[in-house]
């Protein structure tokens, strides 16, 4: 895979050695206000290798990215090109010099077909386009690397993992030798994240280099020929070699510590039914979104629900919440029924409900940790916020807040700290004292220190007796967290497992409409 | 053609502190900078002008007297719109509301008659005339909380219907609110106690206390109180209040309806103080537009409405007097309002962006903005 004589890996008679190094970066830089993202950091891709950046949220990797795409530009360090030292000045440039960036949250237009979508953006298009032209060519692209599509479907009409294909594909339509990939693995089923593989052997076996950013510690040992770890916007470390790299290491590499990600399960038999759902169904626009589902939760239980993103989770969340009414069936909460009587009954009976959406739904951003502690509580005439600071202190040091003090602003805490604060309301109990926990991707998009410490506190909750309903879309963590394991897709439930005995792929295949097993 | 640079705008994460007050002053000043273009070309001396206006606003006891009396209306009238600007409700239609306070005013003092004693009378004028204002918003409100139509056109042409009402009780003949003792079509003047007197040889009301114990009332209860709690937590995120169970419905017709009852009270104001009956030319004075400048320059805060109100009346004053005094047109003083406003407003883009200019062909910023 390295000694190509590919167009890229054109030795320059500056480079020297075995491989050619594609694209280089040398001491970069970068501030932001009160933040050092990038401190003195050393890059480079050679032509046909992964290398990927590994680190957790912050740490740095998604500013190198915009870096090395042209999107910024560095405040010192440089970058070259085969050797060459190029300006990026805009991601234009970037794209004149090979390099492009396939980004998290897509940019595609919906109502575009794939090939107008990837053509978007070219400058040298003639007056009247040549469609069969066109088609003709990103289906050549599409299938010499495995990414059979269709460019006259329309892209509003793909799945997720398509509309990935259709960014990889407009990359490499421009010209791309390349490909910076931003966490390409978050929005994708276990088949998927397989299929993506696939694709990316393929374009470095053409000598194409991919820079593969994420914090997903498995993937990233199965994916990468070489590893380059951030923390704090440093580089602490490399690996190289594939599959040489050891998950353990590579967490202690990030997190600068040793890290315990498997929590324990909970060994202890379970109680009485706390939340027992009857044959709910919910119906939006004469869209099914939820179809008869029966299941309960014990006191002392975790009950996972696995699933794609929009099969019916925020639904199913909250309708318990008594945020939605249904359309027939019924949620009981410790014994009371509290379909359609809304979230403060259902919160008297002992719910506490970490939705998806912290910042804008669980806490109100313009306002301080102390007030946000009281939305969900019984309050006053006259809002009594002296008594409750001393709580609000005490809850801060127990849940390990960063923060300046009760009066720290919900929108200045960290991804990790925000979810904390939810956690710490709605496990200290308000209206009631906490029987149901409702989480939602408790841990998406926090660091791994943070995730340690979240699932540490649900595993206490469920030590102390709560029932737990964990909703997620990720799979590892519904995996290893969850007493019972039950799959959501398109609004009903496709397959049920204990979840010490779930297998993954059965697990993936239910999430990708393909169970075996009917509704349990 | 090419333009050598570019304006580039970058959002703040905090605005310094210094800059909350900078902006409004350097507003204010900037406004007397473009006010005094117009003056020199149109053969006046600025300095002189605004010397003028500084004097009969500001520096003379009728000045200041006539300030605050002024202010009165304009700090009711400030708070209203800034009060439904927490949750994010536009009412523009506080004109509007501020007539239908003089007729509910009006009709408390004709109708009670001398029935009650003044201590009395006063308290009821004034609460009719806020229970007619925020009659007058109920339905925009009632239709914004429940079908989401938008609160800004139905309140303001409701204004053009307040004026209609305002004229028609006056210039209809035997109309209850008219005069019966002139052909001159004139306000019927309400009973004696229901009018105020003015402190010694000034203009100036005691409502002008009451303006401002409601201002710093209605601070604390937004601060404070579980009402204010949630019109917070509305107006950030209509999400998490719907998740934390409140009503956000019924939360906005109760600020819209108070929103409504204060610019209704300033009209009263006006019944119990200099009036005492409907004043048609109120439909040409524009107090109740006047408070949405008020409220912008003070950035909606309820506490800073005083000074903006005492500050706006004073150039009104000022300029009113300037016709008087001098011959420098009325509408100096019009087209100086409009102008704070504007530079006002243009001023948030200073608070709430780094402004920076870009060279073309140059990667080096140059900050010239603070």
């Amino acid at each position: 895979m390295s000694n190509t004589s590919h167009e890229v890996a054109q030795r320059s008679h500056h480079t020297s050695g075995a491989t050619s190094t594609a694209l280089s970066a040398h001491s970069i830089d970068k501030k932001f206000p009160g933040v050092l993202a990038n401190d003195s950091v050393d890059f480079d891709v050679r032509a046909g290798e992964v290398h990927t950046l590994l680190g957790e949220n912050g740490a740095g990797k998604s500013t190198l990215a915009a870096v090395l795409c042209g999107l910024y530009q560095p405040d010192a360090g440089y970058l070259t090109r085969n050797g060459k030292r190029i300006n990026l000045s805009s991601p234009r440039v970037g794209l004149q010099h090979g390099i492009a960036m396939v980004h998290q949250h897509f940019r595609l237009v919906e109502r575009f077909t794939v090939s107008e979508n990837v053509i978007l953006g070219s400058r040298d298009l003639p007056f009247r386009l040549n469609r069969s032209d066109i088609n003709e060519k990103v289906a050549a692209i599409a299938e010499s690397y495995g990414l059979p599509i269709d460019p006259d479907a329309t892209v509003g009409d793909l799945s997720v993992g398509q509309r990935q294909r259709v960014e990889i594909v407009k990359a490499l339509y421009q010209g791309a030798e390349i490909l910076l990939l931003d966490e390409p693995t978050a929005v994708l089923v276990p088949s998927e994240v397989e299929k993506l593989f696939e694709n990316v052997h393929a374009m470095t076996a053409a000598g194409k280099s991919i820079v593969f950013i994420s914090h997903k510690l498995g993937e990233v040992v199965e994916i990468s020929d070489r590893v380059t770890v951030l923390r704090n916007g440093r580089v602490t470390g490399h690996v190289s070699g594939r599959g040489t790299a050891n998950t353990k290491e590579l967490a202690r590499l990030m997190v600068g510590r040793d890290i315990e990600l498997n929590a324990q399960r909970a060994t202890h038999a379970t109680g009485h039914e706390v939340l027992q759902i009857r044959n709910l169904s919910l119906v939006v626009n004469e869209v099914s979104m939820l179809s008869d589902i029966s299941f309960s939760v014990h006191a002392g239980e975790m009950v996972g629900i696995a699933g794609v993103a929009g099969n019916g989770q925020r639904e199913l969340s909250d309708t318990i919440a008594g945020l939605i009414s249904p359309t027939s069936g019924s949620v009981t909460i410790s014994g009371s029924m509290t379909t359609d009587r809304g979230p403060i009954k259902a919160r008297e009976v002992g719910l506490a409900y970490v939705p998806e959406d912290r910042l804008g739904m669980g806490l109100v951003p313009s306002m301080s940790i102390l007030d946000n502690l009281l939305l969900t509580r019984d309050r006053q005439l006259v809002v009594d916020r002296v008594s409750v600071r001393p709580e609000a202190a005490r809850l801060i040091e127990q849940f390990e807040i960063k923060a300046n003090g009760p009066d720290h602003l919900a929108r200045k805490l960290s991804g990790g700290n925000a979810q904390k604060v939810l956690l710490a309301r709605e496990l200290s109990g308000g209206r009631g004292a906490t029987k149901l926990l409702v989480v939602c991707s408790p841990t998406r998009g926090l660091d791994v220190g943070a995730i340690e410490t979240v699932r540490r506190l649900l595993n206490d909750a469920r030590s102390a007796g709560q029932a737990i309903l964990l909703i997620s879309e990720d799979l590892d963590e519904v995996l290893s967290l969850s007493d019972r394991v039950l799959v959501l897709y398109r609004g009903a439930i496709v397959h049920e497992t204990p979840g010490e005995t779930a297998q993954l792929s059965q697990v993936g295949a239910a999430m990708a409409g393909l169970a075996s097993e009917g509704p349990s | 053609m090419r333009v050598p640079f570019r304006v580039g705008f970058e959002q703040r994460g905090e605005t310094p502190r210094r800059l909350s007050l900078l902006v409004p002053l350097a507003s204010v000043f900037a406004a007397l900078f473009f006010g005094a273009l117009f003056l020199v070309a149109t053969g006046h001396s600025p300095i002189d002008t605004y010397s003028n206006m500084f004097q009969d606003g500001f520096a003379s006891f009728n000045g200041i007297t006539d300030t605050l009396a002024l202010s009165t209306v304009l700090i009711c009238t400030g708070i209203s719109a800034a009060f439904a600007f927490q949750m994010n409700l536009y009412n523009i239609g506080g004109e509007g509301q501020l007539y239908l306070g003089l007729i509910g005013g009006a009709w408390a003092g004709i109708a009670l008659g001398d029935h009650l004693p003044t201590l009395l009378m006063v308290p009821v004028v004034l609460l009719c005339g806020a229970l007619a204002g925020a009659a007058w918003i109920f339905v925009p409100a009632f239709v914004r909380s429940r079908l989401g139509t938008s609160e800004i056109v139905s309140t303001l042409l409701l204004t053009y219907i307040g004026a209609s009402l305002i004229k028609h009780v006056i210039y209809t003949p035997g109309s209850f609110f008219r005069n019966p003792n002139t052909s001159f079509p004139q306000g019927r003047l309400v009973a004696d106690s229901a009018s105020l007197d003015s402190f010694g040889s000034s203009r100036l009301y005691p409502t002008f206390f009451l303006a401002l114990i409601i201002a710093v009332a209605l601070y604390w209860v937004v601060k404070r109180t579980e009402f204010g709690y949630r019109i917070n937590v509305i107006a950030d995120s209509p999400k998490a209040a719907h998740y934390a169970g409140i009503n956000a419905n019924r939360t906005t017709i109760w600020v819209m309806l108070i929103s409504g009852a204060l610019s209704g009270l300033a009209g009263a104001m006006l019944i119990v103080g200099p009036y005492g009956k409907i004043e048609p030319s109120i439909i040409t004075l524009g107090y109740g537009y006047a408070g949405i400048v008020v409220a912008a320059l003070a950035r909606n805060n309820l506490g800073l409405i005083i000074v903006s109100g005492i500050l706006f009346s004073g150039l009104r004053v000022g300029g009113n007097n300037l016709q008087v005094t001098t011959d420098t047109p009325i509408h100096i003083g019009v087209m100086l309002q409009g102008a704070i406003l504007l530079f006002a407003l243009g001023g948030e883009a200073f608070r709430r962006y780094r402004i920076h200019v870009v060279r073309v062909h140059d990667v080096s910023t140059k900050k010239v903005a603070v």
